[in-house]
Parts: structure tokens; C-alpha cells; sequence
């Protein structure tokens, strides 16, 4: 599977990091200036990254599942891990339109709703049917087909 | 290669799955993790301007309370504000019975609402609530009839309800409902209606900023008329005639009965003084509207003379007689805090007690005080309401506090669920949550997402807009060669100096400023695109109409407290007044002549009297971007 080259490590603007500096306020729950591990995945998501759930968990040094529901990271500690998540290949429109024509047996532009639900929720980093249900809703037709440029750029946009 | 080795593309085609699969769920996670984020700025948006409202409503009678104790004013100008704190009304409970008589007051035949009888049966409150529920409104007649029972009956309560959870009878217990008869409606329809085997307790809250609080007080008072020993309401900070001016429900009074609409509400005033202020089940559980500070004492609690503090918002005078003067002793001002502290605490994450700034009443108070107090007084569980939360409920404190909040969809549609709680002997609460409205239901979570946002958005623009001409001089500060620009970081953390509001600003620099160049901005133009108004009168002094629209709300509570007889219209004289007593506290450098001349220019009538809601209506804000 051919993928993005790496992108070497770029240094986040001061401002930039500004801004991440308040979105990862908004998380922290506690008060105390830290965000729990558990939450370290969302929150680089929240600020544009897509990581895997098993990258995260790596950057995090393979945390126990203790250590996941306990521990807590400042500000200052988080900002590296995200920079390495930053470095890795985020995928693109083109890259993600691609995987999903493998699915386009008819090669007009849909795939079949009831096959990808199958696969999402028993591949890769499974997801759970209210997931499904959330990500799906509205993107099936009526022959049960989603026209997935459309759902790229769905799921790809806020 | 592979026709001759299909194993190859097999595994191929089973790679390019996974990765597939793979990809779309990072896509995914990512969007809901956005998606969450938008959420929280709404949510900090909505909170921090409702607190705001609340902190700057206790300021304005903290301000008033200063003058009265430490200023000798002229004669006219002390009425004014002993008006304010009804100083002088002083009778006795049979001159009130009198004066609440609803007997002379006919139901004439061509009155479709719904009949009450008393003494009130269980089928005639549920009559009531179906005619609610179909929009009926109940004549004043058995309002008065229906809220004088009421009084005369909280009289003989305590200030602490005590119940016992029982196997067969488990107990609900519900929070905010601020107006919403739909979410009341829909924890009927869920649970049943209050009886004897349905035990409730209703935690404060029960009116203002929904269109129904009347409705809603109306139904909880009929319910506990009938089952006075199984229906348990608690005081709320919103139970208080002074916070109704501001939020709503005088407003919402005075708009369906507007002859005894008067009458109605000077009787809730004394009902809501006599509301009981705490419940407790089996002596484990204690359940109060806002929570507890590191002083809260539940054997003073019980002994406070609790019809005293007919507003919470200033410490009581005791009721001077010809001979001695008013004094406030410090039992009162203990009692006084002891009530506040339940009224309007909220907790906090951190160990200790602070005082509660952001509302500017009761503490903030520690998962080491929960511990204390709990302990202290034998309990092992405080519920308590006061706060919105998402999910309608929230524990905090180790668990040993929990949150529940009735009122969903209370900011926006979509923005939140309600929750009640049930509770049988064993004392292990069970949640139930819900969401009113039909519409919301059928949103996506984007879509609602989007909805709310675009609600708190506006709120959020009209507070920079008042704030306009101080945003502008402290953006001054920062562009010395006034070339109107100013860099990002300076906007953010200049914008929160002086809204004070807590918000993240650079996370909400894309929705309110269209455009940066090189992390630069013009905030004059910035300031231009908040667009917020087409001044209705012909008032060319901009700093005027800034003050006004800032000072919006506290005007309106003002004018109203002021406008005794509810008739809609204050003198010009009173007008002067007021102002002039307000000029210090709003930091005004407005004068006496502009004020009369800006009193002359309302006087709609021409009449030498200024009509408040038309005075209101010409300085409210209106999106001039929601027309285009």
C-alpha cells in the first residue's frame, strides 16, 4: 500500500501553540492543568492530528490500562507526543478516496453501506454500532449505496 | 503474477481492507473529537455568560445595600431605595390574608379553562396538568385560591424535610426545571405523577427563563396540597422576587394576569420565602438546591427563622418598630450565610472554600469540605442541582456529590438532556434522562452541534458589541502608530481582560473574525462586523447607547422594582433618580442634563412618564446580519 512519506518534523508557530494551549484547557476536567491519558488520543484529534488509537498508546509509552485511566500529562509533556503524531502521514482526499474504490465493484462512484458498516466494525480499530450508526446516518441512499466522495468529504470536514 | 499466485492478491485485497477500514476510522474519530470540541466552547460560551448575568445582578444589590448603609442621602433619594429593599412593608400575616382574598373575584361564563375545587383532589391536579398541557390557562380566581392554600400550608413546615426511602416507594427526585412544562410533562409521562406511592422532591429552580414557570409552580404546588407528607420541594436561588425581575418570570406573571397579576406575585414572594431550604433522606442523604460551604451547619439551618429572606440577594433588617432602629446583628448576618452558602455554592475541583465570585453568592467549595461536612453531620451523600450539565446528571467529589438537572435542551435545542433521579432504601441512585422537543431528536450531532453554536455565537457577539468601546481602547494600547491593526495574540488576550469571561478566544478567533493577514487583524473593522444594531431613537451620543445596552439588564430590574403598581410606567423624576444613584457603579460619566434629555426623547406618550417595556425595547439589540 503505497503511502505519504513521513513529513519531517516542522516546529509548531508560537501561536499555534497558543491555541493548542487553550483547546487543551477545554479538556482538562479536573482543574489541575492536565488532561488524563485517556484523553490524549481525542484531543490531538480535536486539534486536526488522526492518529491510530494504537499509535497514541505507543507515543504514551505503552501505559498500562491502570496507567490509562489514571494518569494525567501537563500541557508541556503533551506538546512533544503531539508533534510526533503531527510528523506522521495524516492521509488526504486523494488517499482516502482510493482505499475506498477498492470497495466500488461497479466502479460508478458508490459503495454498497451494508459492506463498509462490516468492515468498520470488524476490522482494523473496530468500531462499535452507535459509531456506525453516527458516521452512516444520512449517507446511505435509497439502494442502501453511499456515493463516497461525498462521504469523504463529510467525514473529512467539521 | 497474480493469476499464477492468487494467495498474493487474496492477501493483498485483505491488507488493502484493513488499511481501509483503518483509515476511515481515523477520518471518523477525528470528526467526532472536533465535533466534541466545538461542543465544550458552546457550552463554556453559554455558562459563562449566564454566571456573568447572575454576578453582575448581585453586584448592582450589593452596590445599593453600600449606599443604603453608608449614605446619607436626601430624603427623596433614601425612599427610593428603601423602596427597593420594601423596608416599610411590614404587616401581619391576617392583613395578608385579606389582602390575598380571592373571594370577590367572579369566574364569568365565558371562562373555557379548567375549574379547580378544593380542598384539591388528585383528580382535579391532573385535570389542571392536561389543561396545561393543552395550553389553558387557569383563571386568577384559583390561582390565588390554589397559592393561598399553599402558603398557609409551607408555614407549617420545616426548614428540613425529612423522609424515609421505602422498598415499595422508591423516591424521585428531580432539579432545575426553569419553566420547561414539556421536560415536567415528559418525567410524569416516564415516571408517573406524584402520590402517595410516588413519592418526589422537587430541588429549586422551579421558574424563570422557560415561558411555563407558572404552570410548572402551579402543578408542584397542587401535587403537594394533596400529598403534603410525599411531595418535598426545596428552595432554589430563583425562588427569590428580586432575581424573577431580571429573569423572566415577573415578566411571564405580569403577561398573563395583567389585573392580578400584582396580587399573584407579592403572594409567590412570601410562599417562596417560606419554601423549605433542605431535604434529607433517611439521614444519609441531603439534597439542596446549590450545595454547602466548610460552615454549613444543618442544626442552624433548621433553626433559621427562614421567612426572613423573602430575597437572598441582601442580608435581612430585622423589622424596625417606632422605637428602635433596624439592626443587623451578627446571628442574622450567620443565619443569612448559612442560607446563601445552600442557595448558590457550586463545587470546585480543588481542596477548600472560596467565596463564590462568578455568581457572586454562596462558595465554591472542595472535595475536602464535601468530606467534612458529610462526616460532620452523619451523611453520606449530597445531591444538589444549580448547574447545567450535558447529560443532565454529573457526580464529582469522589462520588459523594452528585449534580442532576432537570431542564434539557436549557441553552439552546440540542444543547443538553434533563435527568431524574430514583431511590429506593438502599440509597443507590438510578438515572433516568430524556430530552424534550421533537425537533432535536431528529438533528444529527453535527447538526445540533452547529445549532447551539450558532446560539451562543450570537450571545457571544452581542457581549462584545456592549463592550465595544472599552475593547476598542484597549486594543488602542497595543497599536501606539493607530494603524488599527493588532496582532492575534494580543486580540485574545486583551478580549478576555476585558470581558472577563473565561472563554478561549483563539480557539473562537475563526468564528468571530473573518479575516487575519500574517496574524495581524483590523479591529476596527472587526468591531464594524459585529453589526449588532439600528438604533431605534435619534441619540447621537454613542457612549449613551453603549451604557444602556451594557446595563441593559439591571435597568430593566431597576425600572421594574421601582414601577410598585406594575402599571408599566415610571416618573421622570424616579428615572432621574435611579440614574443618578447608578452613575457611580456603572462608572458613567453621563450627565444629569443628557439623562433628561434622553428622558425627554423616550417619553413615547408625551405624557411626562416613561413606558419601561417601550424604553426596553428601544435600547435591545438586534441582529442586523440575521435579516441579510
Amino acid at each position: 500500500m503505497a503511502e505519504e512519506a513521513a513529513a519531517p518534523a516542522a516546529e509548531f508557530a508560537p501561536a499555534e501553540i497558543e491555541e493548542f494551549k487553550e483547546s487543551f484547557g477545554l479538556f482538562d476536567r479536573v482543574g489541575d492543568s492536565q488532561v488524563g491519558y485517556n484523553q490524549v488520543a481525542d484531543i490531538m484529534r480535536a486539534l486536526g492530528m488522526n492518529p491510530t488509537n494504537k499509535a497514541v498508546v505507543a507515543i504514551l509509552g505503552n501505559p498500562s490500562a491502570d496507567d490509562m485511566a489514571n494518569k494525567r500529562v501537563n500541557f508541556e509533556a503533551f506538546l512533544p507526543m503531539l508533534k510526533q503524531v503531527d510528523a506522521m502521514p495524516k492521509g488526504t482526499m486523494t488517499t482516502t478516496l482510493r482505499v475506498l474504490r477498492v470497495f466500488d465493484k461497479e466502479g460508478n462512484g458508490t459503495v454498497m453501506g451494508a459492506e463498509l458498516r462490516i468492515v468498520l466494525s470488524t476490522l482494523g480499530e473496530k468500531m462499535s454500532e452507535v459509531e456506525i450508526d453516527s458516521l452512516m446516518t444520512g449517507q446511505e441512499d435509497e439502494n442502501g449505496s453511499v456515493h463516497y466522495e461525498a462521504f469523504v468529504k463529510h467525514i473529512m470536514s467539521v | 503474477m497474480q493469476k499464477e499466485f492468487p494467495v498474493f492478491s487474496l492477501l493483498n485485497s485483505a491488507l488493502n481492507t484493513i488499511s481501509a477500514a483503518l483509515l476511515i476510522q481515523r477520518w471518523y474519530r477525528q470528526h467526532v473529537a472536533r465535533l466534541e470540541m466545538r461542543r465544550r466552547c458552546t457550552w463554556n460560551i453559554f455558562q459563562s455568560i449566564e454566571y456573568a448575568g447572575e454576578q453582575d445582578q448581585i453586584k448592582l444589590y450589593n452596590y445599593f445595600g453600600f449606599l443604603m448603609d453608608h449614605f446619607t442621602p436626601a430624603s427623596s433619594e433614601r425612599n427610593l431605595i428603601s423602596h427597593i429593599f420594601r423596608k416599610n412593608e411590614i404587616c401581619l400575616d391576617t392583613e395578608w390574608e385579606r389582602y390575598f382574598c380571592y373571594k370577590s373575584i367572579e369566574v364569568t361564563k365565558s371562562y373555557t379553562g379548567p375549574h379547580l375545587t378544593f380542598p384539591v383532589t388528585f383528580c382535579g391536579v391532573s385535570k389542571l396538568v392536561e389543561a396545561f398541557k393543552h395550553k389553558e390557562q387557569l383563571h386568577a380566581r384559583y390561582v390565588l385560591q390554589l397559592l393561598g392554600e399553599t402558603w398557609r400550608l409551607l408555614r407549617t413546615f420545616p426548614n428540613i424535610s425529612h423522609v424515609i426511602a421505602c422498598h415499595t416507594k422508591p423516591i424521585t427526585i428531580c432539579g432545575d426545571l426553569h419553566g420547561h412544562l414539556e421536560d415536567l410533562l415528559l418525567i410524569f409521562y416516564k415516571n408517573g405523577l406524584p402520590s402517595s406511592d410516588k413519592p418526589y422532591v422537587f430541588n429549586g429552580d422551579f421558574v424563570d427563563r422557560g415561558k411555563n414557570s407558572l404552570e410548572i409552580l402551579l402543578t408542584l404546588f397542587g401535587f403537594l396540597l394533596v400529598y403534603p407528607n410525599d411531595v418535598h420541594l426545596n428552595r432554589g436561588n430563583h425562588e427569590d422576587h428580586i432575581v424573577n425581575l431580571r429573569y423572566g418570570f415577573t415578566k411571564e406573571v405580569l403577561g398573563k394576569y395583567s389585573v392580578h397579576g400584582k396580587k399573584i406575585l407579592k403572594l409567590l414572594q412570601m410562599i417562596f420565602s417560606w419554601l423549605p431550604l433542605a431535604t434529607v433522606i433517611d439521614n444519609k442523604v441531603l439534597i439542596v438546591h446549590g450545595g454547602i460551604s466548610d460552615t454549613t451547619d444543618l442544626d442552624k439551618i433548621a433553626r433559621v427563622d427562614r421567612q426572613k429572606y423573602a430575597s437572598a440577594l441582601r442580608p435581612p433588617k430585622m423589622k424596625s418598630d417606632s422605637y428602635l432602629e433596624s439592626k443587623t446583628t451578627e446571628t442574622d448576618l450567620d443565619e443569612w450565610k448559612q442560607v446563601m452558602d445552600v442557595l448558590w455554592s457550586d463545587p470546585m475541583p480543588q481542596n477548600g472554600c472560596i467565596p463564590n465570585e462568578v455568581r457572586g453568592g454562596g462558595c465554591y467549595w472542595g472535595p475536602d469540605v464535601t468530606e467534612e461536612v458529610l462526616r460532620r453531620n452523619n451523611l453520606q451523600l449530597l445531591i444538589r442541582s444549580h448547574e447545567c450539565k450535558q447529560d443532565g446528571y454529573e457526580f464529582c467529589h469522589n462520588r459523594r456529590v452528585i449534580t442532576i438537572f432537570s431542564a434539557s435542551n436549557y441553552y439552546e435545542v440540542g444543547s443538553n438532556r434533563g435527568a431524574f433521579i430514583r431511590m429506593g432504601p438502599d440509597l443507590v441512585p438510578h438515572f433516568i434522562q430524556y430530552q424534550a422537543s421533537t425537533t432535536c431528536r431528529e438533528l444529527t450531532l453535527r447538526q445540533s452541534v452547529g445549532w447551539t453554536e450558532r446560539s451562543a455565537l450570537q450571545a457571544l457577539r452581542e457581549q462584545l458589541f456592549v463592550h465595544r468601546s472599552d475593547l476598542i481602547s484597549a486594543f488602542q494600547e497595543f497599536d501606539p502608530n493607530n494603524k488599527g491593526m493588532i496582532s492575534v495574540t494580543h486580540w485574545a488576550s486583551t478580549t478576555e481582560r476585558v470581558l472577563n469571561l473565561g472563554l478561549p478566544w483563539r480557539v473562537l478567533r475563526p468564528q468571530l473574525v473573518s479575516s487575519t493577514q500574517r496574524g495581524m487583524m483590523d479591529y476596527q473593522q472587526w468591531i464594524k462586523e459585529l453589526s449588532i444594531t439600528e438604533p431605534k431613537l435619534e441619540i447621537s451620543d454613542n457612549s449613551i447607547l453603549d451604557t444602556m445596552y451594557k446595563n441593559h439588564s439591571n435597568l430593566e430590574t431597576i425600572f421594574r422594582i421601582i414601577d410598585t403598581d406594575h402599571s408599566g410606567l415610571i416618573s421622570f423624576k424616579e428615572f432621574h433618580q435611579t440614574w443618578e444613584l447608578l452613575r457611580s457603579h456603572l462608572k458613567t460619566e453621563i450627565s444629569a442634563k443628557a439623562i433628561a434629555d434622553l428622558a425627554q426623547s423616550i417619553d413615547f406618550n408625551k405624557d411626562g412618564s416613561i413606558d419601561i417595556n417601550e424604553f426596553l425595547e428601544a435600547f435591545r439589540l438586534v441582529d442586523i446580519s440575521a435579516h441579510n
